[in-house]
């Protein structure tokens, strides 16, 4: 048994999008600030990669705000060349700081319960997707 | 004729906050939402931010169409609705980037709704140079170059015409107007942020002291801080953090929030209200009368709206470090903003222009039945099979309902369980050829007919729509910030106040005279640079009138 497990980002965190240009930055904030520690280890530029996978064509950067107990994601190249030639119906990717919340990030087990963070949705597994569904 | 300066145009701002309401957050938010903000509170100030990225793009074209047009003309639906005489009677000054492409306009506009109510010594200020459009082969020959932020590419490489083309000014020129006695300021593209720095440099006294100091209105606003102002960076970024949350109006009173489901009625969602203390302290708080919600949960949300790297947040007037911000909920509905750290502000000025792209259309139809998701791919099929020919059209397909929200590779691993009861298909398409637009357009209702079954929702043929490229760039401020003018108009004449930050630097008097002929074609231009004083003009007397009621009061 790993020490990690997945839990959907919604059970850690909440956040906000916005296009700049043909990038759209994530705001994640975590539900309690002294959770901004896993937070911070959870959502990397990788797992951002595996998630978005070839939806996002640049680089990605993640910033963390410790004031507010947050990070910033800002995602290059995700908007099918930007609000004013995309083709793209939400092109200026409002709806991505929602959608992101569904996926799975990992988490120390043992951590993450002594923080309080809800386990009830937690998978073994990253691509335990059966919530979506 | 002397300085109009008038003791008592710096409100003291000791413990008493200054409170600035947000309006909305862009044009097409809420036309008459600012109404009950005036009605329900007492502010200071009403700011209203209504340029997104493209929109100046918009209403350059629709000047072109017609001269007295190209400003968000949401502004004249409220003020005629009741505003323009709250405006007056709470003595609220408005500070808002109506005026678009055309200032001007919108300022006559506004002068005329003062006139209908009497309100005939209403003052309304004009800032402008901000549209460097007519400038622009002057500025590449000498040196300029729109290299585009993402790629790097040059204007010049590229070929494009610009259709637009707008620097982002910051908060002096707002204070400069509010110093001269503005009741209402109407400013093309400003940085949304400065809409409220601008108020706040005028009421903490900044402005009036840089006047003392005989300062230039280029000269950085940090250093107009008056001397006991030990942190005057900080500060700046305070306001600048303060205008960040409160520009884009509810979605920092409840709107857009993620626990959507704790907000009391959104229906009657009020505005939110920025209130500012002399030390920089920010507290965020929102209309009365109404639904909506204030808490360190929605402010956060706000503060990580569009922004990049925390670090350096990048204004015209300073550059705000996010990364120490702190939000506290002090009360209900009031949430205390605190630890903003201000850097020196930047050399450069962002320039948001757009150029013209492809040929644009967008149409849907709604489909249905068991394997809704297999009929929609068949029906995409056919579509795309019928355009063959096209090899300039770009189709781009999107089944609604078949998790579209999704990144692509998250759908198709979870697309074999989905089995949605409809789907909507939306196909959007561009191409340089305007024809290939309207051969798709032909095809899509018959669709209905010629798909599979369960097709339905059909509309009329979409009309091809010229598309639009942003452009973001970086200019000097040296090329922009001589030629930034402020007017005070009132009486539906246009009389022109001293600039009276403003001096001539001698290296650029050849370009000031060069764009002055440019521009005094047109009737209601002034020379750009004054001395102090008025204009003698035909209405110096109502403007001596009005000159001399300041100087008394």
């Amino acid at each position: 048994m790993s020490d990690v497990i997945w839990i959907p980002l919604s059970d850690l965190a909440h956040g906000r999008s916005g296009d700049k240009g043909d990038a759209f930055n994530i705001g994640l904030i975590a539900h309690q600030k002294n959770w901004i520690e896993l937070l911070e280890n959870a959502v990397t530029p990788e797992l951002l990669g595996e998630w978005y996978g070839d939806s996002v064509s640049g680089l990605i950067s993640v910033w963390p705000m410790p004031g507010i107990g947050a990070i910033n994601c800002l995602l290059r190249g995700g908007l099918g060349g930007g609000g004013t030639t995309s083709l793209m119906l939400d092109a200026q990717g409002k709806i991505w700081g929602q959608s992101i919340l569904r996926m799975r990030v990992p988490v120390n087990k043992k951590r993450a319960a002594e923080l309080g963070v809800s386990l009830d949705n937690h998978s073994e597994d990253q691509w335990d997707l059966s919530h979506l569904c | 004729m002397g300085l109009a300066v008038r003791k008592s145009n710096v409100p003291a701002l000791a413990d008493e906050p200054i409170k600035i309401g947000s309006g909305g957050g862009f044009w097409g938010d809420r036309p008459l939402a600012p109404l009950d903000l005036l009605k329900s509170d007492d502010l200071d100030y009403l700011m209203i931010d209504y340029l997104a990225e493209l929109t100046l793009s918009i209403m350059t074209k629709q000047k072109r169409r017609d001269p007295s047009s190209g400003w968000a003309t949401d502004l004249e639906l409220w003020l005629a609705a009741g505003g323009i005489h709250t405006l007056r009677k709470k003595s609220v000054k408005l500070v808002t980037n109506a005026g678009g492409a055309n200032p001007e306009s919108c300022a006559r506009m506004v002068l005329e709704q003062a006139n209908k109510i009497g309100w005939h010594e209403c003052k309304v200020a004009v800032i402008s140079g901000d549209d460097i459009l007519p400038r622009l082969d002057y500025l590449l020959e000498n040196g300029e170059e729109f290299a585009h932020f993402e790629s790097g590419e040059k204007i010049s490489e590229n070929g494009a015409e610009m259709m637009s083309a707008n620097a982002y000014l910051g908060a002096g020129p707002i204070a400069s107007a509010l110093e001269i006695g503005a009741d209402i300021i109407i400013t093309g593209r400003v940085a949304d942020a400065s809409l409220l720095v601008g108020c706040m440099l005028h009421s903490a006294g900044w402005a009036h002291n840089a006047f003392q100091l005989g300062l230039t209105r280029e000269s950085p606003v940090a250093d107009w801080a008056p001397e006991n102002v030990r942190n005057p960076l900080d500060i700046l970024a305070q306001w600048t953090v303060a205008g960040h949350l409160i520009e884009c109006g509810a979605q920092v009173s409840g709107g857009n929030y993620s626990n959507w489901g704790d907000v009391p009625n959104l229906a009657t969602l009020t505005l939110p209200i920025a209130e500012i203390y002399s030390d920089g302290v920010v507290k965020i708080t929102r209309g009365q009368g109404g639904g909506g919600m204030v808490n360190r949960g929605i402010v956060a949300e706000q503060l990580v709206y569009e922004i990049g790297d925390p670090a350096a947040y990048i204004t015209p007037d300073v550059v705000v470090d996010m990364r120490n911000i702190t939000l506290e909920d002090e009360s209900e509905d009031m949430v205390v903003v605190t630890g903003a750290i201000g850097k020196p502000e930047p050399e450069s000025l962002k320039v948001s222009a757009a150029i013209e792209g492809g040929w644009f259309a967008a149409s849907s139809l709604l489909v249905s039945g068991p394997d809704a998701l297999g009929r929609a791919t068949a029906c995409d099929a056919a579509l795309r099979g019928r355009l063959s020919a096209l090899e300039e059209l770009e189709i781009y397909t999107e089944f609604i309902g078949g998790g579209v929200s999704l990144p692509e590779n998250i759908r198709q691993r979870v697309s074999s369980t989905l089995n949605p009861p409809e789907v909507l298909l939306r196909w959007a398409v561009s191409s340089t050829n305007k024809q290939d637009i309207t051969d798709f357009s032909r095809e899509v209702a018959p669709l209905v007919l010629t798909g599979p079954a369960g097709v339905g929702g059909y509309g009329a043929r979409p009309k091809p729509r010229r598309q639009l490229q942003f452009w973001p760039s970086l200019i000097s401020r040296k090329s922009i910030e001589p030629f930034v003018r402020v007017e005070l108009l009132t009486h539906l004449r246009i009389t022109q106040e001293s600039e009276r930050f403003h001096f001539i630097r001698k290296r650029t008097r050849g370009i000031l005279s060069r764009l002055q002929d440019e521009l005094d074609d047109r009737e209601w231009t002034r020379p750009i640079v004054k001395k102090l004083g008025w204009e003698s003009n035909d209405a110096d007397a109502e403007v001596t009138n009005l000159q001399e009621k300041e100087v008394e009061s």
